[in-house]
């Protein structure tokens, strides 16, 4: 098959986390910095929270990406929600000890209390809220030994608020809630995010009232968004292979596309 | 893959879902603007009508008094001057004024009889006095049958209200001068009681005038005078009888046979169907 325009802009769009795809935006980076600048500091725990898709697993990405090459920063994107395995991978990964039987929270406690790895290690815990409030309760005894720096990620939904929960409210010392873009960081996170992979034509496709429409869809939420744009290119790589040249603007995105993905995408409903 | 065949149609769906609450919304409120702005221009019609006929009629109203005043003054003046040999031009400038004055009556008649609906029509008058014979001059023996004949309905109409308060007080007058008229003969006496009904217009006076004329055997001031006593008061039953007598004097018995007919459609007069009676039988002439 060969590439085109459409479907490279499409596969801009696919949803991986990559820290080579973070886009660089004014809040997100002065948030980001601010993170960073945490993690500097000697606090215990430091709270990542958010709605689902307003980018967190890719600021944990990016941190670590940043900070691997100056300190020992562990990443757990999956939760490891067995107590015996979490403290196996833990020891194995920090004080590089490869344990063969079941490893429980007291020997592991000895295990870090014996070894003095100078800087603290920084754990990176994605998907936080996954884990049960027993394991969260000795991931807290353990930030308090100080010889672990937990960073950690959860949803904050409407449902459930986890941070008011009692393990999260006395032992974080930092917490930064990450929020969905607004219409113009959506325009520049999109248009970045095409440039990047050297989409200038698609770039310029998106005028602003193609975006306040993305936006409108969308409500400014990153995953969405990407969802979205990915199937408004399917839909247009589609056009195109079929020599349908009549139903695709090349000057500017179409609304009636844009609806169609949002459709597909489960956005919006017949 | 993405089946955008079916997409598409699920978009096409999708906007004319997302329509119809536009539609809607545009549909009830041309509709309720439409039905608003009716009801402002019938009400705003109806409210100009309303205006326009209180305005006419206002406008009609306060015209019509100087009217009818000065059409009874023309009247009097116009009978003044019938009373009294008239040359040929100032015949026609009368005809003239009074055919105005006829156009006049016609709107103000049309006014009075919207507005009394329960009075009694009179139209048998209009026709009654339409085929009657106009005054007659002694002087110059011209006949002026139109501006008499046309004249006529309208007057009627107009005398109608003081007709009854008239003929109560003024019986006994008539009476008093009957015997006054008995004992003296004369046309000095005629021409006395000739200015007091110039003066007051009493229906008596002028039955009386009718009478003493008719007696004199003068059957053109007779009839003059009878005429002009039915145009004051259309019941007086003496003067019906004075007025077709003078008509069969005159050499018009048909119009005179006629007339009593029609009044007595209207009258059920005793005295009258004698007369006809006579006159068809030629007891009369």
């Amino acid at each position: 098959m060969k590439s085109s325009i459409f479907r490279n802009s499409r596969d801009v769009f696919l949803d991986i986390v990559n820290a080579k795809d973070y886009i660089q935006l004014d809040r997100v980076s002065t948030i980001y910095q601010s993170l960073k600048n945490s993690v500097k500091k000697p606090l215990k725990m430091i709270l990542l929270y958010g709605k689902p898709g307003t980018g967190k697993s890719m600021f944990l990405t990016k941190l670590y990406h940043d900070l691997s090459t100056s300190q020992d920063v562990y990443m757990y994107k999956t939760p490891i929600l067995d107590e015996s395995e979490f403290y196996k991978t833990l020891a194995q990964d920090l004080f590089k000890i490869k344990y063969r039987g079941e490893l429980n929270f007291t020997q592991f406690m000895k295990v870090v209390e014996e070894h003095d790895v100078g800087i603290v290690p920084l754990v990176l815990l994605d998907e936080a809220q996954l884990y049960s409030n027993p394991l969260m309760e000795k991931i807290r005894l353990l930030s308090d030994t100080r010889k672990v720096k937990f960073v950690i990620t959860l949803h904050k939904t409407e449902k459930e608020d986890l941070i008011a929960k009692e393990h999260f409210q006395t032992r974080i010392w930092e917490s930064i809630e990450l929020e969905n873009a607004s219409s113009v960081e959506l325009k520049i996170y999109i248009q970045k995010k095409l440039m990047k992979a050297n989409c200038f034509d698609s770039a310029n496709m998106f005028n602003a009232k193609a975006v306040n429409l993305i936006y409108k869809l969308t409500n400014g939420n990153y995953r969405d968004s990407n969802k979205l744009l990915y199937t408004l290119f399917d839909i247009y790589t589609h056009y195109e292979d079929k020599g349908d040249t009549s139903k695709m603007n090349r000057n500017h995105v179409s609304h009636k596309i844009i609806e169609m993905a949002a459709l597909h995408t489960g956005l919006i409903h017949d | 893959m993405i089946n955008v065949n079916e997409l598409e149609a699920k978009w096409l769906k999708y906007k004319i879902k997302s329509f119809i609450p536009h539609i809607v919304i545009f549909l009830s409120i041309t509709i309720i603007s439409a039905v608003f702005i009716l009801f402002n221009a019938k009400s705003v019609q109806t409210n100009t009508v309303e205006v326009s006929s209180i305005q006419k009629l206002k406008t009609e109203s306060k015209k019509e008094i100087p009217i009818v005043k000065t059409e009874q003054k023309i009247i009097l003046e116009q009978k003044k001057v019938l009373l009294k040999p008239q040359p040929k031009a100032k015949i026609e400038e009368i005809v003239k004024v009074q055919s105005i004055i006829q156009e006049k009556q016609k709107t103000i008649h049309n006014y009075n009889t919207q507005k009394n609906r329960l009075s009694p029509s009179l139209d048998f008058m209009a026709k009654l006095q339409g085929d009657t014979l106009p005054y007659f001059d002694t002087g110059s023996q011209d006949r002026i049958t139109e501006v008499t004949t046309k004249e006529t309905p309208a007057k009627v109409e107009i005398q109608k209200t003081p007709k009854r308060s008239v003929r109560t007080p003024i019986q006994p007058i008539v009476k008093k001068s009957s015997i006054q008229i008995d004992r003296q003969n004369t046309h000095d006496d005629i021409s006395q009681v000739i200015k007091r009904f110039k003066k007051n217009n009493n229906p008596a006076l002028s039955l009386f005038i009718a009478k003493k004329y008719y007696q004199l055997g003068e059957y053109h001031q007779s009839y003059n005078y009878s005429l002009m006593t039915n145009e004051i008061d259309n019941d007086i039953e003496a003067s019906w009888i004075i007025f077709t007598k003078s008509l069969v004097k005159l050499h018009e018995k048909s119009m005179a046979i006629e007339t009593l007919k029609k009044y007595i459609s209207h009258s059920n007069s005793h005295r009258a169907k004698i007369l006809l009676d006579d006159i068809t039988s030629g007891k009369f002439k």
